[in-house]
């Protein structure tokens, strides 16, 4: 079970005044809830590398988080960056089947997690252009491959791509 | 699939840890109004302060103008500033309508005068015009600097816009800070030449500041 959104923010704060054991539970917590946030948005494969990159940054920018706020809009801004950030750089097809497990109910959170959820980011773009992010950058498939699922000619597709990765950086602390 | 906690990065990570100083917005905004104190002592050094602006009743539109370009200074400045520490849910509307209200002056500006060719006659008539919109754009320099050190340390996640608004707050607070030298006061001047630094030098952070804010 994650720790709750008070706890976490209690945690950040001793982290920021250097409590050492207050920090290695914080950055297990945010790893969990990380796993969980990232599922289905991501290729298996590359899940752990991405969660990394997250809590490098936490620890990198942990002076930019205010104790006076809530941790996980913090923790989720940080999250969608380093995602988006993550979705354009090169992809290499990958092979492997999604998970497809449910995301169970974890912690009383769902109600947070879906109002900063990645889904609630990609809702804001035009169908066409989250689609296609959705099956090259993030399912893998080929621009052929997209073009032909989506019906869309290939240039298009990686116009959309284009035009809904710029889109989505500009949306991450709006859309909620 | 289930991932694993990477323990070896955690510990590492912990091992690294040391106090830090929270980013506080009052700590940005001191730095910040600093910087546009160094521009003003600037502007007075180099050029010196207009004649009677403390021993008489500044002219009306002398101050309405540098009020409206202080007002959306500081507004883009706060935006920014708030940037440093990203959240979701955050909204950083209000330096757009301040935008807004200070777009009135060109607008004001172009409308008083009867014809497009009157207000262009009017306008390159104007000998001062491009001196106050380069040297506006000079006094943006230290405004820009603090707020590019501020977003450095804290984690913007859309430099393009952090970029857009510092370049939008340096230009206005430039251009207040070069008005209190300026000594021309028609609605054409304030409302044209001044407001060149404010987009000169948003489209300068547009472009400029993203690759150094990213991280």
């Amino acid at each position: 079970m994650i720790a709750d959104e008070k706890a976490l923010s209690r945690l950040m704060a001793a982290s920021q005044r250097g409590d050492k054991q207050a920090y290695t539970t914080l950055l297990e917590e945010s790893s969990r809830w990380l796993n969980r946030y990232f599922r289905r948005k991501i290729a298996p494969d590359q899940l752990d590398d991405l969660v990394q990159e997250v809590l490098v940054s936490l620890h990198r920018k942990r002076a930019s988080y205010d104790p006076a706020r809530p941790f996980l809009p913090w923790l989720a801004a940080i999250a969608r960056y380093r995602w988006v950030d993550h979705l354009r750089s090169a992809y290499r097809r990958q092979e492997q089947a999604f998970d497809h497990e449910d995301p169970g109910e974890e912690g009383g959170q769902e109600a947070v997690l879906a109002r900063m959820s990645l889904d609630r980011l990609l809702e804001n773009l035009p169908e066409g252009q989250a689609e296609v992010i959705e099956l090259v950058r993030i399912e893998g498939h080929s621009i052929a491959e997209a073009a032909a699922l989506s019906g869309q000619s290939e240039s298009l597709v990686k116009v959309n791509i284009h035009r809904g990765l710029k889109k989505l950086s500009a949306l991450i602390e709006k859309a909620e | 699939m289930k991932s694993e906690i990477p323990r070896s990065l955690i510990d590492e990570l912990t091992d690294e840890l040391e106090p830090v100083r929270v980013m506080s917005a009052s700590d940005g905004i001191a730095m910040v109004l600093m910087a546009l104190a160094i521009s003003i002592v600037a502007v007075a050094a180099v050029g010196g302060l207009r004649d009677g602006l403390v021993s008489s009743p500044p002219p009306t539109l002398f101050l309405i103008a540098n009020l409206l370009y202080l007002l959306l200074g500081l507004a883009a400045m706060t935006a920014v500033i708030n940037m440093a520490g990203p959240r979701v849910g955050n909204r950083h509307d209000a330096p757009k309508w301040a935008l807004a209200m200070v777009a009135v002056l060109p607008l004001a500006a172009a409308v008083s005068y009867a014809n497009p060719d009157a207000l262009f006659h009017e306008l390159s008539d104007d000998r001062y015009g491009w001196q106050c919109a380069v040297y506006g754009s000079l006094a943006a320099i230290f405004v820009t600097a603090a707020l590019l050190l501020w977003l450095r340390r804290g984690a913007p996640v859309s430099p393009e816009r952090a970029g857009l608004w510092s370049g939008v707050a340096a230009g206005a607070l430039g251009s207040a800070a070069y008005g209190l030298h300026c000594p021309i006061d028609t609605i054409s001047h304030l409302g044209f030449w001044h407001v060149v630094p404010i987009v000169v030098c948003g489209a300068l952070g547009r472009v400029a500041m993203p690759p150094l804010l990213r991280w």
